[in-house]
């Protein structure tokens, strides 16, 4: 039986394969506009004022409440990255897609690198209970009346270091284009992120003693550009979201004397009221970190957030061989070779032009991940190949663990082809996965198609937990299947042939 | 791709057997970059290692210095984790549509 294995590239000659491995070919490459791609600061370090003592003990001991916001359903996972990466512990907000952590302001920078959150805010004040009085009049009068009474100083001072932190990286972005072709990231290559707190320690002392003009500017003038941002959940609510915004906008304007700017704001005030709960916070993040990885999309492009929870569900011990055998762009290999660069991750499509994105995608993350010239590169743990899901040519239990997308049968596929292409799924994944130790994150919205394949299937999956996901407004559910440690019995061994229900 | 990657692979044809045939290679697009070194990644990839399609690989390629088997002891023995992660890691090929094996 012939199947073809394809190369990521766009000179494809017959009989002749080439296939983007670890390292780009820069001249093939092309670098694809992208607003999302972070910037490494590291080499410049001169550029940092020194520390000094005196001035810096105040802010060194700034404790703040961060609150992020993640994926739906994958709290839990969050809360652990949280844990495991900032040694806080976190208070989550179930099913509501945030958490809540206190943190000392130098591990801001830190805070940025966690994988698992899609935006960041710093906690104004937090009402557990709020008291809404009888008409919307009165309601809307007390958000005024508020405006004045919170706590503004601390987040804002965290929002300053935080504003300072992103400038000094476009400074360091314009000076690094100009000198190298190559665009850094900051957060991915693993030698910087040590250095990260000094970075913000650096800031803090420079807070000061200003050196950095644009900064100084911001510090006499006051003169900030702001908005507020509603968000309203629950059914007793006498008004509206806008009518909030609008009158507690005024009244924050009133306070600081900041001008409002729907578009070109500074600072972007966050009132998120849920049913009797209201949390007042100032954003950390502009746009949404979720599609960091991804430089070339495709029409389905999972979150990088939701790719992280999804791997991270599946606990990748290192040399784990993780395979994604419906990549589309590529998302999920991508994210795990950046995080989980201890383990081996495998793409694979059976369409050409999904392999070429996932390549054009791992190509990108790879000039990303460059120090410098003539240095030895990071070279990721990660290879893309085109395949037949059904019939993955791949050697028999030799996948630790399979993390994928499935097709929704909504905008790929349809939910008749997933009637034939689910259990056919199951059974080739359940092949190459190994037993006993093997595990799978699959996601899909054709839940009902998903279950049904699956209960024929009892000798070699198991489940053992789903995770109720939105995606794009649509609901879907991430199920996390245990290996048994039946081996794989070839079905022409059996007696009969097995049908999939 | 790297040889890791071929070597996880096979030509899954059914009837013939769980592990099938290797993916043959050829030797005319080879290409070699830097990796960096990660004994211990190495060191547990080894008991994953299908060594006669690696060696095959090896020979199609004409790469030189590849280890016959893990020796004794390995884990420990820098020139050989050396050896194979340059062989596994560093070497970039991509495999041959036309020599795919059919079952008879």
């Amino acid at each position: 039986m012939l199947f073809s294995l394809k190369s990521p590239n766009n000179s494809r000659r017959e009989g002749l394969i080439r296939n983007l491995g670890s390292t780009a070919n820069m001249s093939d490459v092309q670098e694809a506009p992208n607003q999302l791609l972070d910037v490494n600061l590291h080499e410049n370090w001169s550029c940092i004022q020194a520390t000094e003592s005196g001035p810096r003990s105040e802010s060194e001991h700034l404790q703040v409440t961060i609150g992020a916001t993640v994926p739906t359903g994958f709290e839990q996972t969050a809360a652990d990255e949280v844990r495991e990466k900032l040694g806080s512990s976190c208070k989550i907000s179930k099913d509501r897609g945030k958490i809540y952590f206190d943190i000392s302001v130098e591990s801001l920078a830190q805070v940025h690198c966690l994988r698992s959150v899609d935006n960041l805010f710093v906690v104004v004040k937090e009402f557990k209970d709020y008291q809404f009085k009888e008409t919307k009049e009165e309601v809307l009068k007390d958000f005024e009346e508020l405006a004045g009474k919170l706590p503004w100083s601390d987040p804002l001072k965290v929002w300053k270091i935080n504003t300072n932190f992103k400038k000094k990286k476009t400074k360091r972005k314009k000076i690094k284009q100009n000198a190298d072709s190559h665009i850094l990231d900051y957060y991915e290559n693993p030698a910087i992120k040590e250095e990260i707190s000094t970075l913000v320690g650096d800031d803090l002392a420079s807070y000061k003693d200003e050196k950095d003009e644009s900064s100084k500017e911001e510090t006499q003038s006051k003169m900030l550009k702001f908005r507020v941002t509603c968000n309203r959940a629950g059914e007793k609510h006498c008004f509206s979201s806008n009518e909030a915004a609008r009158d507690f906008g005024g009244a924050v304007q009133d306070y600081f004397k900041w001008k409002a700017d729907m578009t070109n704001f500074d600072v972007e005030v966050l009132l998120n009221i849920h049913d009797s709960e209201i949390v007042v916070g100032i954003a950390l993040t502009e746009e949404s970190l979720h599609r960091r990885n991804i430089t070339h999309f495709g029409p389905t492009t999972l979150r990088s957030t939701l790719a992280y929870g999804m791997l991270r569900l599946c606990a990748p011990q290192p040399t784990d061989i993780i395979v994604d055998p419906m990549c589309g762009t590529g998302a999920i290999p991508i994210e795990g070779a950046t995080e989980w660069s201890n383990c081996y991750h495998i793409a694979g499509d059976n369409n050409p032009l999904a392999v070429d994105r996932a390549a054009n995608n791992i190509s990108s993350l790879l000039t990303k991940s460059q120090i410098k010239e003539g240095e030895v590169s990071w070279g990721l743990p990660i290879d893309a190949v085109q395949w037949d899901i059904c019939n993955l040519p791949l050697r028999t239990g030799t996948v630790d663990i399979i993390v994928t997308d499935m097709p929704f049968g909504k905008r790929m596929g349809s939910k008749k082809r997933n009637w034939n292409l689910y259990p056919a799924c199951l059974r080739e994944m359940s092949r190459v996965c190994r037993p006993g130790t093997g595990r799978a994150a699959l996601l899909t919205q054709d839940k009902k198609c998903f279950i049904k394949a699956l209960s024929g299937m009892g000798h070699v999956w198991r489940k053992v937990h789903t995770v109720w996901v939105n995606i794009g407004g649509l609901h879907a559910a991430v199920y996390l299947l245990k290996r048994t440690p039946q081996a794989f019995v070839h079905p022409s061994e059996q007696d009969g042939e097995r049908t999939p229900w | 791709m790297k040889l890791l990657t071929h070597n996880l692979l096979s030509s899954h044809v059914r009837g013939v057997g769980p592990r099938g045939f290797p993916l043959r290679l050829q030797a005319t697009e080879v290409r070699i970059n830097p990796v960096e070194f990660n004994p211990d990644f190495v060191a547990r990839m080894i008991p994953k290692v299908e060594w006669a399609a690696l060696l095959e690989a090896a020979d199609t390629l004409h790469l030189v210095e590849v280890p016959k088997g893990p020796i004794e002891g390995y884990e420990h023995d820098e020139k050989f984790l050396r050896q194979m992660h340059h062989v596994l890691l560093e070497v970039r090929t991509g495999p041959s549509l036309a020599s795919l094996a059919t079952a008879g």
